[in-house]
């Protein structure tokens, strides 16, 4: 996973219906760019048989010391 | 007891005090209503202060007493809450110019289980815009100000709960968390606040931000008061089918309970990572007042912290776009330009992403739990210095107003993702009398045992008792 640049933010934006200006794009970039860097290691590395719900499966198995 | 000025008591005090007949509701709601007042030029705490339906409100409350009837253990009690709690038939602003004049056509699951123990609604309390920012600015109803320094943030998004809370002009107060909103507060104004686990307490009626993270408890200026509010508010609610269906514990009893015995794990990095001077002395400080009643003290590894701190954000940015965005296309020009621009991050997030971070929330959550086994609680700071001024952090939506925002809550937001319940608790003083909050992190649906050394600590201790001087 590598950070979106400021140009793929704005096609993102458009194709969410919400176009934002070039300079909000790169704000957006500003913003968003160390949260993709801090999640990289992660991205792509899950196993197939992992849903979200597997959460509450946790939480509830876990709960005890 | 000897009640000279009633607001000054603690919420579990004046409970007390009122189904005694020791003080009269009247007495406590005008208490509270007058340093409400008082304090708004300076403090803006308050959304709305309704005196007038307060003190009728009082006056029944204390006509039901003469005549033998409590409605619950809040009998009376004022109390005045985040303006994102709806409450029927009043207006309910988020915070925002967009909710300005709504009214609200349901109660709060959480608002109404108070109202039921008999609590009487004071008003509504500030709030940052859509609960969307961890400092306290608002530009559509202005800053609220820390009543320990009035230049200085009190922390958002419950800003009013937590300045209205430590400068005592309501008993209590809701927030709600899905960042570090309750516990930013709490730690900046010097109260104590918990942030229940995810799905401890409905969600039903409280302003949705993100589904995923959101979460609802108090700001009081105990750890007990904490307990009693989580205690009426807990439990499954059919309104809000993510609550848990599991027996709700005698919080109570967990704060009479000592911590002798218990061990506390401290986190070797990240949560001691660049702290400023004052606040690492003070968690030095609270280690020690722990050791003293007793708890054994382990150092913890915990997995990578800024992963998780990344999948929050993920998270959170999503969820709140997809929540806004009629109103991102329809009314654009109605939001703040600081909430706007945080909304507008989640455009930039892909549906991949977004559900991977969902996916990932269980491993984590997992690897968490393995890394602290054998303790029961982390400790840790609540974000790495005091207070900053009003005027620093006005940054608006400049280029560097996220990363800022990341800095102050990049202790908080692990929590968020993993769910767990979190107890901030006032643990000193800066040198320049800025309050410092210490948080203990616990397992899922275990907050009695943070509220059991929460309470230990506030034994100890009497930060949570000082009182800044009313403006």
């Amino acid at each position: 996973m590598t950070k979106p640049t400021a140009k793929q933010i704005k096609a993102l934006t458009e194709v969410s219906g919400l176009p934002a200006s070039d300079e909000v794009a790169e704000r957006i970039a500003t913003s968003i760019g160390p949260a993709f860097e801090g999640f990289a290691a992660v991205a792509g590395t899950l196993p197939f048989d992992l849903e979200p719900a597997t959460f509450l499966a946790v939480q509830n198995t876990k709960a005890a010391k | 007891m000897s009640v000279t000025e009633p607001a000054l008591l603690s919420l579990t005090d004046v409970a007390d005090a009122i189904a005694t007949k020791t003080i009269s509701s009247r007495e406590a709601t005008q208490s509270c209503l007058d340093r409400a007042v008082k304090s708004q030029p300076s403090l803006n705490a308050y959304m709305s202060i309704e005196a007038d339906a307060a003190l009728a409100a009082a006056d029944a409350a204390d006509a039901a007493l003469a005549r033998g009837q409590s409605r619950g253990v809040l009998h009376g009690v004022p109390l005045a809450h985040k303006d994102m709690y709806y409450d029927e038939g009043h207006v309910v602003t988020c915070g925002s110019h967009i909710r300005r004049d709504w009214v609200a056509t349901t109660t709060a699951t959480s608002l109404q289980r108070l109202k039921d123990a008999g609590t009487v609604r004071l008003g509504s309390l500030q709030m940052v815009e859509f609960a969307y920012g961890p400092l306290g600015h608002n530009v559509h109803y202005g800053a609220v100000h820390n009543p320990w320094h009035v230049d200085h943030v009190t922390g958002g998004s419950s800003s009013g709960s937590g300045s209205a809370v430590a400068a005592r002009l309501t008993f209590a107060a809701l927030g709600s968390d899905t960042g570090g909103s309750i516990r930013l507060p709490a730690h900046f104004c010097g109260v104590s606040g918990l942030k229940t686990t995810v799905g401890l307490v409905s969600r039903a009626g409280a302003m949705p931000l993100s589904q995923s993270l959101d979460t609802v408890g108090p700001l009081a200026r105990t750890v007990e008061d904490c307990a009693l509010i989580t205690g009426l508010m807990a439990g499954a609610d059919p309104l809000d089918p993510t609550t848990s269906t599991r027996s709700v514990p005698d919080y109570m009893a967990a704060t009479r309970a000592s911590a002798k015995g218990m061990t506390v794990g401290i986190p070797k990095a990240f949560y001691v990572d660049d702290l400023d001077a004052d606040t690492a002395a003070i968690l030095q400080n609270t280690i020690a007042t722990l050791k003293d009643e007793g708890v054994k003290i382990v150092e913890v590894d915990l997995p990578n912290q800024g992963q998780l701190t990344a999948a929050c954000q993920f998270v959170l940015a999503t969820e709140a776009a997809a929540m806004h965005k009629r109103w991102m296309i329809e009314r654009p020009q109605d939001y703040g330009a600081q909430v706007l621009m945080r909304l507008q991050n989640g455009l930039a997030i892909t549906g991949v992403s977004y559900i991977e971070a969902l996916r990932w929330r269980g491993p984590a959550l997992a690897a968490y739990l393995a890394a602290v086994t054998g303790t029961d609680a982390v400790l840790a700071p609540v974000s790495p210095g005091a207070a900053p001024t009003i005027a620093e952090t006005d940054v608006g939506n400049s280029s560097g107003a996220e990363a800022m925002i990341q800095r102050l809550t990049r202790f908080t937001r692990p929590i968020n993702y993993l769910g767990l319940p979190g107890l901030s608790i006032p643990a000193g003083f800066t040198k320049s009398k800025l309050p410092v909050g210490m948080q203990l992190i616990g397992r899922p649906f275990d907050e009695a045992t943070l509220l059991t050394i929460g309470a230990t600590f506030q034994r100890a201790t009497d930060f949570h008792k000082q009182c800044p001087e009313l403006a």
